[in-house]
């Protein structure tokens, strides 16, 4: 194996946990949901949602 | 810095308010009850800084639904340093009731007269000035949708919120006034914020005020006790709602002048009384449904080929099919002319095609795992994916035209009729019609329903409502079916699986009704927006969020997914490296084929027990990921499987290859399609279901989707495999159901019947005069 396979290699292994990580730490953060990031789309709060309060 | 906050009724403009004073995109419909959740964002004007809060809209203080005490605990508890009224000046009487019960805050607020253009447009008047004379308050006339009068609100407001404003009551009458302004005394005395407010929500007796002030409900009653008994009635809510609209009558209404008109109805009250008709309302929207379908799967625009016999295609005609023009053209038109959505995913698939070339040609020199890896493993999945875009943006610009130009809540109104029978009301439509687009907002958008059970089993069947992210399986295996019958129908085959969505969701609301979930039907609470054009500009926001979401989750989930099942699917066990056609001793082929059994009795399990057999059942799992992960699946492995294997429409034909490796049924695929369509929604909705379902009902609510998902699966792999399984399947449907009803007349349900609340009186009186203006 070639030094630049075991790059392609590293890189996709790399990107994969990155992604997984990305994700865990952003419902740690209470974010998340729809996962989009932003804070205009339909649930607006998706940057900050919080649990709805008891009624 | 100073923090503002928007309140005002639903619809009454708010959310397009925020976005002009913050430049923000906040998601604006045009339908009560978009906004469920407080919304921050900064107003700057030269060095001046105010932090705006956009309130989720409520008819008054008195909270119903979850989304409406955010709203009043915001304003009392966060104590903004100036509240914004926004007033639809097209309904004043009904939004100044909510301003009566701010002006009881000691709070500043300053009331923005939204909608002025409307107003004026219709030959009517308001004298803002003559109406801030007789509130007290500053007026400001606006137009938040044409950015008018908004330099003038923000002087105002941070004019007003220099100064601290002590509130003032509008309940004049004796004894009335007589017992807010003892309690207000006694409250004042213990040195409680806004005492005027909590004075007269303690005398209503409001269940928040109760709960938050126990030890102060004695004193109210002994106050009331020095009156006469029949004083104010069995209801105080009531007298209190009654008196604030006796002296919004006659007191602000008089700044309103209206114009004579010849014709009482108007635009669109002439509308209404067709597209809300009892009878026509509801085919006209299947009608409507249809064409959005037909204008964005159809293969055959307008089934012009088929009435006329066939098209020559582009080599009949003579066209060189290698030649890149021609290759374009077929794009749009080949032997049949084909509807925009498809024109536009053909362009897609063409260009994520030339990207394909190119990376196979920049391979070519590499070793055959890095070819493989980079061409099969990650671009065949992710331009399956990618390839959908067009297609998924040009349904939701259809559905977005619908919503924004108020037919989605008249969808609401007419559906109320059929929904009312299944223990739901209408006002349960609009979370589930924005499931079409994606799971979560809608679930959370359920916060708008006030009952607990209505809530609950609308939460649980919004992921039956087929979102955007299972448009490309639904797209994908149809073109297949359809691809290898030759029959150019995937728009009907589309539809009529949304239509079974639909219909699985409305016959287990029936059942949760009439078993765990049982209860009064609510009443209808949706107010009915006038309609309006569509505005480009909140178009093309609805698409860019669509867009942004699906490129980042294409990039980042569906990526990484697609890189751990190349990599499971080309080692084995012992870590050795496994050629494409070696894939069946793969570490996923092995956990494929240990679940595979599972989908036996849905068509797709141990039965396709030849070579990749098991890439349905492992599709099906990654699913659970994201739904797009379906395809990205078959891609990935289709292209793996077959050699010299080249997609010419990416999704479709990676099915057709499928069907052929594995001898998958068509009844086994559309099962397929439903299974995906019904079972638990990807990790992200369920983590939602989760936060917004009361506690201790979510893992039910995971049995009830792989229950459902798994019961109508094999019932159209059975009916469609062996057509005489309808009779035991009919036979267990219809004991099923005479075992419900006959214990439904053991445990009869016990009504409630507690009064209405000032808020759920109020919203019921919105609809109802709504509904007497529509002449319905």
């Amino acid at each position: 194996m070639s030094w630049w396979e075991a790059l392609i290699i590293a890189a996709a292994a790399a990107f994969v946990v990155g992604v997984a990580i990305y994700s865990f730490v952003r419902r740690k953060h209470g974010k998340g949901g729809c996962d989009c990031g932003c804070d205009h789309c339909r649930c607006g709060g998706c940057a900050s949602r919080k649990t709805p309060p008891e009624k | 810095m100073k923090k503002f906050a928007l309140a005002g009724n639903p619809n009454c403009g708010k959310t397009t308010l925020f976005n002009l004073l913050t430049g923000s995109t906040a998601y604006v419909g045009n339908w009560p009850g978009v906004t469920v959740d407080k919304r921050e964002g900064v107003y700057k004007r030269g060095e001046e800084r105010v932090q705006i809060v956009d309130l989720p809209g409520i008819y008054s203080l008195s909270p119903y639904t979850p989304e409406e005490v955010i709203s009043r605990n915001f304003i009392l508890d966060e104590k903004p340093d100036c509240v914004i009224n926004i007033v639809d000046a097209t309904n004043l009487e009904r939004n100044l009731y909510l301003t009566t019960q701010l002006m009881e805050i000691d709070v500043p607020v300053v009331i923005a007269l939204n909608m002025m253009d409307a107003v004026e447009r219709s030959g009517d008047e308001i004298d803002a000035k003559d109406l801030e004379k007789k509130i007290g308050l500053p007026v400001v006339a606006i137009s938040a949708l044409k950015g008018a009068g908004i330099k003038e609100l923000m002087d105002r407001a941070i004019s007003v919120s220099k100064e601290p404003r002590e509130g003032v009551t509008v309940l004049h009458d004796s004894p009335l006034a007589h017992l807010v302004r003892d309690v207000n005394i006694a409250l004042k005395g213990a040195k409680v914020s806004a005492p005027l407010f909590h004075a007269v929500k303690l005398a209503e007796m409001d269940e928040i005020e109760v709960g938050m002030h126990p030890e102060l409900v004695k004193m109210v009653d002994e106050f009331k006790a020095t009156f006469a008994d029949d004083t104010f009635g069995s209801d105080l809510e009531a007298v209190v709602a009654d008196a604030r609209y006796k002296y919004i009558s006659a007191n602000y209404s008089s700044a309103y002048r209206r114009k004579e008109k010849k014709e009482q109805l108007s635009r669109s009250d002439r509308a209404d009384k067709i597209l809300t008709h009892k009878v026509w309302g509801i085919p006209i929207f299947i009608v409507i449904l249809f064409a959005i379908f037909h204008l964005t799967f159809a293969e055959d625009l307008f089934y012009i080929g088929a009435m006329a016999g066939g098209l020559p295609t582009l080599e009949e005609l003579g066209l060189d099919p290698e030649n890149v023009g021609v290759q374009l053209l077929a794009c749009f038109y080949d032997g049949a002319l084909f509807s925009p959505g498809v024109m536009l995913q053909n362009v897609m698939g063409w260009l994520t095609g030339l990207v394909g070339m190119g990376l196979d040609a920049a391979c070519a020199s590499a070793p055959a795992w890095v070819g493989g890896f980079i061409v099969n493993g990650v671009w065949e999945g992710l331009a399956a994916v990618l390839s959908f875009i067009p297609q998924i943006l040009v349904l939701f610009m259809f559905f977005s035209i619908l919503e924004d130009s108020g037919y989605m809540a008249r969808i609401a109104f007419i559906m109320d009729r059929i929904f009312r029978r299944f223990g739901l009301s209408g006002r349960a439509f609009m979370p589930m019609i924005m499931g079409f687009g994606c799971s979560i907002p809608a679930m959370i958008n359920t916060r708008t329903l006030a009952d607990d059970n209505e809530r609950t089993s609308t939460v649980r069947v919004i992921p039956f409502f087929s979102c955007g992210a299972k448009l490309p399986i639904l797209t994908a295996i149809a073109g297949g079916i359809l691809g290898a019958a030759d029959a150019p129908l995937v728009d009907l085959i589309v539809l009529a699986m949304y239509l079974l969505g639909m219909i699985v969701a409305l016959s287990t609301v029936i059942l949760m009704r009439a078993t765990t979930m049982r209860g009064d039907v609510p009443p209808f609470i949706m107010e009915l927006p006038p309609y309006h054009r569509p505005l480009f500009k909140g178009l093309m926001i609805h698409l860019w969020d669509k867009l942004k979401h699906f490129i980042k989750k294409a990039f980042t989930i569906i990526l990484a997914s697609t890189i751990v099942i190349w990599f499971l699917s080309h080692f084995s066990w012992d870590w050795r490296y496994l050629a494409d056609e070696q894939m069946d001793v793969s570490i996923l082929a092995s956990i494929g084929k240990l679940i595979q059994p599972v989908f036996t009795p849905l068509g797709f399990g141990s039965q396709l027990g030849r070579a990749a057999g098991w890439v349905f059942a492992v599709a099906a799992i990654t699913g659970l990921i994201a739904k797009e992960n379906v395809i990205a699946t078959f891609s990935t492995l289709a292209a793996c499987l077959v050699a010299g294997f080249e997609a010419t429409e990416e999704g479709v034909s990676e099915v057709i290859t499928l069907m052929g490796q594995t001898g998958i049924t068509i009844p086994a695929l559309i099962a397929f399609i439903a299974f995906n369509m019904l079972t638990i929604p990807c990790f992200a909705a369920c983590a939602t279901a989760r936060a917004e379902l009361p506690k201790g009902k979510f893992k039910w609510t995971l049995l009830f989707w792989v229950a459902t998902s798994y019961f109508v699966s094999a019932a159209i792999y059975l009916i469609g495999s062996w057509w005489w399984t309808l009779f035991p399947i009919l036979a267990v449907v219809a004991a099923g159901i005479t075992g419900i009803v006959f214990w439904n007349k053991k445990h009869p349900v016990k009504k409630n019947e507690a009064p209405m609340s000032e808020g759920e009186a109020l919203e019921a009186a919105a609809v109802a005069s709504d509904g007497e203006e529509d002449g319905q």
